[in-house]
């Protein structure tokens, strides 16, 4: 993988290599936009992912919702969080995983919320 | 000729949509953004304009990475707000104009934009969102609408300054137009957010705040910073702001901020708006 364009410390710029890293993992949720593409997922979910020919790496990340890991081999949250279309978690709780941070830590130390 | 009646910039959060769509607007958490956009609306609705120019990035809903336009403009008589996975949302279909935007997409090319041209698309929450938080819910909506879509996803993102530029000859596109037909230019997306890396949930509320009195005041030196100026200080995501440069190029240099309002966290996002009017 070519080096990538980040300049700024823990922030992944959706440059050239993560775009093609992360293409199969990308179109695979994204295809989550569709109704009969969730069905699919809600059904099988291996046998969908499969269909768009994602990596073992990429399949147990997906599977395990290692949201970290995800992005880490590319995964851009604006296509990956249709993944959640399915599992219908907040985005807050995608935030605190890429951030390692305990989910109501994160509401109250990244974000500033009173909780 | 058409008439510029003014400028706003405004988030796009999609969470905005959905605490509309389940009520929400007035939770404690939600209450005092939504209270914020009362004058917008009514600003708005005084103003009445015929056409509203939305400058938005899509979020893979009408464009995946198979093809990603760095510009495109809708030339559509009609735009189907998209489902986004979540269900579809009970909003009127959004009614284009297409002799306006033909007009817009000749222009463009005659100066040097290319932008993709769009005669059939689906718009999602980055056009969806702005027009419910400054024009409600009607049956109908009163304005027709060109969408611009910015690629603010993919690297590499157009220049602050080229957005900029974008806005300067919109200006000399709105008033060429033969119309008498008034138009409001909307920027949106912002303010600081980042969903992605161990750097999630950034926001900048200093840097946010300084923006919506500077957008107004100092334009320049938001025209002058870099992408990566733009990602440092509001965030991989907040690097969205860079929309409302269109916006600020289309007004003139001096105007008036006529509202502003600002609240965080929306969701993971510092969530606001302008109201910028030429001061005439």
């Amino acid at each position: 993988m070519a080096d990538t364009q980040d300049t700024i410390p823990v922030t992944p710029l959706f440059d050239r290599p993560r775009a093609l890293r992360g293409y199969k993992m990308n179109k695979m949720a994204n295809g989550l936009g569709n109704p009969a593409n969730r069905e699919a997922f809600v059904a099988d979910e291996a046998a969908y992912i499969d269909r768009y020919g994602l990596s073992d790496e990429e399949k147990t990340a997906v599977m395990q919702r290692d949201w970290h890991e995800m992005v880490r081999l590319g995964g851009n949250l604006f296509f990956i969080l249709k993944i959640t279309a399915v599992d219908f978690i907040p985005i807050t709780q995608v935030g605190a995983a890429q951030a390692s941070m305990d989910h109501d830590d994160f509401l109250r130390d990244r974000l500033g919320k009173n909780i | 000729m058409a008439k510029l009646i003014g400028g706003v910039g405004t988030s796009h959060v999609p969470s905005i949509g959905a605490a509309m769509d389940r009520g929400a607007t007035q939770d404690k958490d939600w209450k005092p953004f939504f209270d914020g956009y009362i004058p917008a609306k009514k600003w708005m609705a005084d103003k009445n304009p015929d056409i509203a120019v939305v400058i938005f990035n899509d979020h893979g809903n009408s464009f995946f990475l198979d093809r990603v336009p760095t510009f495109a403009v809708g030339v559509a008589e009609n735009y189907k707000p998209v489902d986004e996975g979540w269900g579809p949302r009970n909003l009127p279909d959004f009614k284009g104009d297409a002799d306006f935007s033909w007009y817009f997409v000749d222009k463009l090319v005659e100066n040097h934009f290319d932008p993709l041209v769009c005669s059939e698309i689906e718009v999602d929450h980055g056009l969806q969102v702005p027009m419910e938080l400054l024009f409600g819910h009607p049956d109908n909506w009163p304005v027709k609408v060109l969408p611009i879509w910015v690629n603010t996803v993919q690297y590499p993102i157009p220049t602050p300054q080229r957005c900029w530029d974008m806005g300067v000859l919109l200006r000399k596109v709105i008033e060429s137009y033969p119309s008498d037909e008034t138009v409001v230019v909307m920027g949106t997306g912002g303010l600081s957010h980042q969903l992605q890396g161990s750097r999630a949930g950034y926001i900048n509320r200093k840097a946010d705040l300084a923006y919506l009195d500077g957008i107004a005041a100092d334009p320049e030196k938001y025209r002058n910073m870099s992408r990566e100026d733009y990602v440092e200080t509001f965030g991989s995501e907040g690097a969205e702001l860079i929309m409302w440069l269109v916006m600020r190029g289309c007004m003139d240099k001096d105007v008036k901020l006529i509202h502003k309002h600002y609240h965080a966290p929306a969701s993971m996002t510092g969530a606001g708006m302008v109201i910028l009017e030429n001061k005439d």
